[in-house]
């Protein structure tokens, strides 16, 4: 018992060592990519793209599921976005409360028979609505189908233009963000049939009519908390997965895909919990079976602001959903593993969402019990135990930091001292016990999987405009 | 030998984590200590900068006039970029008088002067930021410099020249480009390209001629498009050679450029691209018959409602809509054709061009047209597609990927 519980320890320790010196290396990676980014971009002038002719047309399809609160503002804020050839499809996804009604009468909606073509599967359409205020805007009105790659699907069948951008309804998007994210896509757009944006947490923001008026951190611990993690999730692993062409998710709050591909692969698919990872490994899958040179991109710099949970109920409900949704996707393509046609896809990216994102838990929870364990039979050394925490917690304090000197040396968008002494405070504080208990939802999200629960519960959200209250 | 494995187990973690310790901890006060020492430092950099930029705002009209001499400002660096900085935001915003005087300015005080030497001789990241500065002054005596980025080994460079000479818009940064493209060929990506070539072929369309004609592979697709962007009516004749064409593009880009063109060649030309094998080629000519707004191309256009390409019947309706006459008999030939895909098209550009009432008014002014006719016309409008009783014909539209609401 006493070897067995010596083997786990090392296991353990080298498991830990391994997954925190990847991160460190995406850290390295993603803050030598960001500096030649920040300095690409200023040959980018947005003003130049903004002229250029060819900028290709972009549909926007926002799903909106009982969003009677928010959606004047949100589809006003879409409207308003700086690109020069924008259609915007609404997706009314069966809402209960007067969200539909809201549209109608705050931009004149009428019927029209535009085109749909029922290529992705989604439930049925109601009607199809064209605003009279502005033409660039349709609304999809649909049966609720119970997910939002259904309503994302029926968005797809109504869209005209050679990319589709998919954004969530209840999020807010910089106003150059379509032009900053396609900026790949206009430099490549033989190569590049996606591109990801980044997501901030908007919680603790000033909010005006819609707008974002001034970044703030939230007040609440658990929302700071989640702010470093949006950090490092997108400005270290994102950014340094993108260089080497391994971007497997592209988060379905903001993100640019090529429509022809989307509809190839046969759209969102519908039973999926992680939707926007499950269509990327598709489309990963799909282009590699045919041989096709393709890039995926990350751009660090266009932004949507989303919120984020505030209260650790629905955190805990959110995260369990994510971690049911990376193993449903990962089950999916296992076949993909290890094998010579998916390259690098098979051979490294998923095999590290296996062992240090998927089975991380699992490690966690059985390092928790074997240390118990040898300390109650006596063979775990006290001063060990000391010093692996002390290291645990520095080492993975390092890699925090280096998520907001990410941000501080490149997009800086916490203007304030008082912020950042916050954030940088909360880089310390986040070990104890917050990653515990992400750790028990995490684990919650694998046996409901396995137990075949994958009812999906609303989160409690405060809307647009209570979501910055500090 | 022991194994990798067993190696590792001897090394152990207790041998190596005191060390990890410290470097773990030295690492978090390093980056710590930066990001502090990064913020004070940028905190009083921009605190002096938005000083200077206040002091020199205020006596602009002064400096830009020449009034203080431009050497008093032009050695010091810090007050060089921030003069620049100001006069090509404003070039970039101003009208025609102001941006003549920003750009004299600019010449007289040797800004210009300073990044083409920069772009000359610099290399790298230095060499960028002088291309993409150049580019913002749009000055004709730039565009050597900017050429010579062109050639840069660097793909950053060589699209920053590219769209710097996109800025000037001129013939003469085309040549420059085409003969460029000529030495080297497809060396940067399609879009930047095209959109540079299409700025700068605006005012002489028949530059890109010869070199549609020579261009082989990619590049030749690639100024096919430009082509059929930039084409005017006088370059009717030059684009009729290229009417047959193996490459589709090619011929997509002559029926797109034929749009310019209303002359009776461009007609008949258009005619035979709207029957063409390709659809996207289908599709360009059926849109330029459209904006030609000739009543002799509705038969054509009627034809292309019951094109197998969605697109090619949308666009097709959307110009028989666009012609904006005879719409009762347009409606007829529509109705007579028994294509419910095409009058699906038809019906729906109509209702998005709000032109629904207009139609249900002319039918009922129509003299030609008997009452049982109105009766089946309007049946078929009202119920917004062919009665059952009356078979689609189904042979003409694809029947794979349109299935319509």
């Amino acid at each position: 018992m006493i070897r067995f519980l010596e083997i786990s320890n090392h296991i353990l320790f080298w498991y830990y060592t391994a997954s925190n010196t990847a991160y460190l290396v995406m850290l390295i990676v993603a803050l030598k990519t960001s500096a030649v980014h920040k300095r690409k971009l200023q040959s980018h002038r947005l003003n130049w793209v903004k002229e250029t002719p060819m900028a290709p047309p972009i549909t926007i399809i926002a799903p909106a599921h009982n969003e009677e609160s928010s959606i004047r503002v949100a589809v006003r804020n879409l409207l308003d976005l700086d690109y020069p050839e924008l259609e915007i499809i609404i997706v009314n996804d069966g809402s209960e409360d007067r969200t539909f009604e809201e549209m109608r009468d705050e931009f004149r909606l009428r019927v029209v028979r535009a085109v749909y073509v029922p290529q992705a599967k989604s439930a049925d359409v109601r009607g199809l609505y064209r605003s009279d205020l502005d033409s660039r805007l349709l609304v999809v009105d649909k049966k609720p189908g119970g997910s939002k790659a259904d309503a994302v699907n029926a968005g797809l069948n109504a869209a005209t233009s050679p990319y589709v951008c998919i954004v969530d309804a209840d999020s807010i998007l910089e106003r150059d963000g379509l032009l900053r994210i396609m900026l790949p896509v206009l430099d490549d757009p033989k190569r590049v049939i996606a591109v990801g944006g980044i997501i901030r947490v908007l919680n603790g923001s000033e909010i005006k009519a819609g707008r974002l008026q001034r970044v703030r951190l939230p007040r609440k611990g658990i929302e700071v908390i989640q702010v470093i993690e949006y950090l490092r999730a997108f400005l270290i692993g994102r950014e340094a997965w993108s260089q080497g062409n391994m971007l497997t998710i592209i988060s379905g709050a903001f993100g640019v895909f090529r429509t022809d591909l989307v509809r190839a692969v046969g759209g969102y698919r519908q039973s999926a919990i992680g939707e926007d990872f499950d269509l990327v490994a598709r489309l990963h899958r799909h282009l590699r079976q045919q041989g096709v040179a393709y890039r995926i991109p990350f751009v660090p710099d266009p932004v949507c602001w989303t919120e984020a949970p505030s209260d650790l109920k629905s955190l805990g409900r959110q995260r369990a959903r994510w971690h049911k949704g990376l193993l449903d996707v990962l089950w999916h393509s296992r076949d993909m593993l290890f094998k010579r046609r998916y390259g690098r896809i098979g051979w490294l990216a998923l095999p590290y969402l296996w062992l240090f994102e998927l089975i991380a838990p699992v490690i966690e929870l059985s390092g928790i019990v074997t240390i118990i364990l040898a300390a109650c039979m006596g063979a775990l050394s006290r001063e060990f135990f000391l010093q692996f925490l002390i290291f645990g917690y520095a080492f993975a304090t390092i890699i925090s930091i280096g998520s907001v000197l990410q941000e501080e040396i490149t997009y800086k968008r916490y203007n304030d001292w008082q912020d950042v002494v916050r954030l940088v405070s909360y880089c310390f504080l986040e070990h104890f016990p917050y990653r515990q208990m992400h750790m028990v939802w995490r684990l919650q999200g694998l046996v409901q999987y396995l137990r075949g629960d994958n009812t999906w519960k609303p989160l409690k959200r405060k809307g647009l405009e209570s979501a910055g209250v500090r | 030998m022991p194994s990798i494995f067993e190696r590792l187990y001897r090394v152990g973690p207790a041998s190596l984590l005191f060390k990890a310790i410290i470097v773990a901890i030295v690492l978090d006060a390093l980056l710590l200590a930066f990001i502090l020492l990064r913020r004070t430092y940028r905190k009083r950099y921009f605190k002096k900068r938005d000083a200077r930029v206040y002091e020199l705002r205020q006596r602009w009209h002064a400096l830009i006039s020449g009034e203080i001499p431009f050497e008093t400002w032009r050695r010091k660096p810090f007050d060089r970029r921030i003069v620049e900085e100001i006069a090509l935001d404003a070039f970039e915003a101003s009208g025609p008088d102001e941006s003549a005087r920003l750009l004299k300015f600019l010449r007289d005080s040797g800004l210009i002067e300073k990044r083409i030497f920069e772009a000359r001789n610099h290399r790298g990241w230095r060499r960028l930021r002088a291309l993409v500065a150049l580019g913002r002054t749009r000055a004709p005596e730039g565009i050597h410099a900017l050429a010579e980025g062109l050639r840069d080994s660097d793909l950053e460079t060589r699209l920053a020249s590219l769209r710097g000479l996109a800025r000037t818009a001129s013939p003469k940064a085309a040549e420059e480009i085409l003969a460029w493209l000529g030495e080297e060929g497809l060396t940067v990506p399609d879009l930047p390209l095209q959109s540079a070539l299409v700025q700068c072929c605006a005012e002489r369309p028949q530059l890109l001629v010869p070199f549609v004609r020579n261009a082989q592979g990619p590049l030749r697709e690639v100024l096919g498009r430009v082509l059929g962007e930039v084409a005017t009516p006088s370059l009717g004749p030059d684009l009729l050679q290229f009417a047959g064409d193996e490459l589709d593009e090619l011929r997509a880009s002559v029926a797109r450029a034929m749009s310019h063109s209303n002359c009776e060649l461009a007609l008949n030309v258009l005619t035979e691209l709207a029957q063409d094998r390709i659809w996207f080629v289908r599709l360009r000519a059926i849109v330029s018959l459209g904006k030609q707004s000739d009543g002799r191309a509705i038969p054509v256009l009627v034809h292309g409602l019951t094109d197998s390409n969605r697109l090619v019947r949308l666009r097709g309706a959307e110009a028989l809509v666009g012609l904006n006459t005879e719409m009762a008999s347009i409606f007829e030939q529509v109705v007579a054709l028994q294509d419910r895909y095409g009058l699906h098209a038809y019906l729906t550009a109509l209702e998005n061009a709000g032109l629904r009432g207009r139609l249900e008014s002319e039918l009922r002014a129509n003299a030609r047209l008997s009452q049982s006719q109105k009766d089946h016309l309007f049946d078929v409008l009202q119920a917004g597609g062919l009665r059952v009783s009356e078979p689609a014909t189904m042979e003409t539209a694809s029947k794979s990927a349109t299935g319509l609401l």
